[in-house]
């Protein structure tokens, strides 16, 4: 679980950096001011080109040809935040290797936890 | 503000963030979300979800380096992620059913309270005498590390594991309600209430946050509150600085430590206070 997580963050973090490379080869900081307000609903209307609110959307940022960077930073970012998750399914089966059957089951009520959360945000977004 | 401006000076907050998160077990929100707000002009719901990925990034940074030395104990984490996590989806459910100003005057009425507590223990560096709890016994709630500082092996057992527990699920409610942090709870309920060494319980906050964080990820995310080029310096900062902390904690006394986080705690009471009275500080 401890390799998980290290490589897991790692992983991340070098796809992000790749993407910000690729941000700046592209020029994206050139003289560049960014645009650190956020509307208050996005209702109706378009979301800022930066921002990737679905994994469908970060994908087709990456197929588009010049493959747009900040989809790069995005899909490091996704893997980032999905990282724990996996985190909770390695343990689940270190439990199992280990005869830990009291801590195994444990963790799966967390894992089933983390998806009712998840499937009650997407109810509720 | 230009972007290269931005990017370093937003990077260089995260590695300190990191830092203090992986050592003192909390996601680092509580200090980023400010600083980004208030200093960097970064709209708060951008703000929010960088804190997001900043608690992720802290949990995985310093959990990976805990879990390897033993400072974090997996099985009181994932005991206490059931509290939490059950506690942040009831509360969720309670949203907009209970009056959240009530909530607030209670929750800093109790973080005062526990700041006091945590001034009289201040000095304890490894709980002794620690009373026999069946529940922890049962569950297996104890282990042992090795204390660089100390130069010897520290073993321990938690204790009033009910009260902890209960306390665990008392936090996730009021976080999935308020969506605040709840690293510095997780803290106090393993270091006040089940008298875990204070390493031990920070290190062991730092490896729960990550998975209390992931369950709400996916909002902020579907919502679009994380922008990559604002979360991107985060995470790069952060988790250095998380690599950092865990360095340094390795030589830290507990005694230290609790010392670095009480005015956290104070600061958490203030603010739960004033919000409670209808003033915002922050």
């Amino acid at each position: 679980m401890a390799h998980l997580l290290f490589w897991g963050g790692t992983l991340s973090i070098l796809i992000i950096l790749s993407g910000l490379v690729l941000y700046a080869a592209h020029g994206g900081f050139n003289d560049r001011a960014i645009e650190l307000h956020r509307a208050a609903s996005w209702a109706g209307q378009v979301h800022p080109r930066e921002v990737f609110v679905s994994i469908a959307e970060v994908a087709r940022g990456l197929e588009a040809r010049p493959m747009r960077p900040t989809a790069v930073i995005a899909l490091g970012l996704t893997l980032l935040l999905m990282t724990p998750v996996a985190g909770v399914v390695v343990a689940i089966a270190g439990f199992l290797a280990d005869g830990d059957y009291r801590y195994a089951v444990i963790a799966t009520i967390v894992f089933a936890l983390l998806v009712v959360g998840t499937v009650m945000a997407r109810r509720a977004g | 503000m230009a972007l290269t401006t931005f990017f370093f000076a937003v990077a260089a907050t995260s590695v300190a963030a990191g830092t203090a998160g992986a050592i003192l077990g909390l996601g680092g929100g509580i200090l980023l979300v400010p600083v980004l707000a208030l200093y960097f002009g970064v709209d708060l719901r951008y703000a929010m979800g960088a804190s997001i990925v900043s608690v992720i990034a802290t949990s995985s940074g310093a959990a990976a380096a805990y879990l390897r030395t033993g400072l974090s104990n997996v099985r009181i984490g994932f005991f206490l992620v059931v509290a939490t996590v059950s506690g942040a989806i009831t509360g969720a459910l309670l949203a907009g059913m209970v009056p959240t100003r009530w909530l607030m005057l209670v929750l800093g009425l109790a973080l005062a309270y526990s700041a006091f507590a945590t001034i009289q223990q201040i000095n304890v560096e490894v709980p002794d005498d620690v009373p026999f709890d069946w529940l922890a016994r049962r569950f297996g709630l104890e282990g042992a590390y090795y204390d660089r500082a100390l130069g010897r092996q520290v073993p321990y057992r938690a204790t009033h594991v009910g009260r902890g527990f209960a306390a665990m699920f008392g936090a996730g409610i009021l976080s999935g309600l308020l969506g605040i942090g709840s690293g510095a709870f997780k803290v106090l309920a393993m270091d006040y209430f089940m008298r875990v060494p204070m390493k031990v319980s920070t290190a062991t906050s730092n490896f729960m946050i990550g998975i209390t964080a992931a369950a709400s990820a996916g909002i902020y995310f579907a919502r679009g509150d994380i922008h990559p080029l604002i979360a991107a310096p985060v995470a790069v900062g952060v988790l250095v600085g998380a690599y950092l902390g865990t360095v340094v904690m390795a030589t830290l006394r507990n005694t230290t430590v609790r010392k670095v986080f009480l005015p956290i705690l104070i600061y958490l009471a203030a603010s739960m206070l004033l919000r409670g009275l209808g003033m915002h500080l922050l």
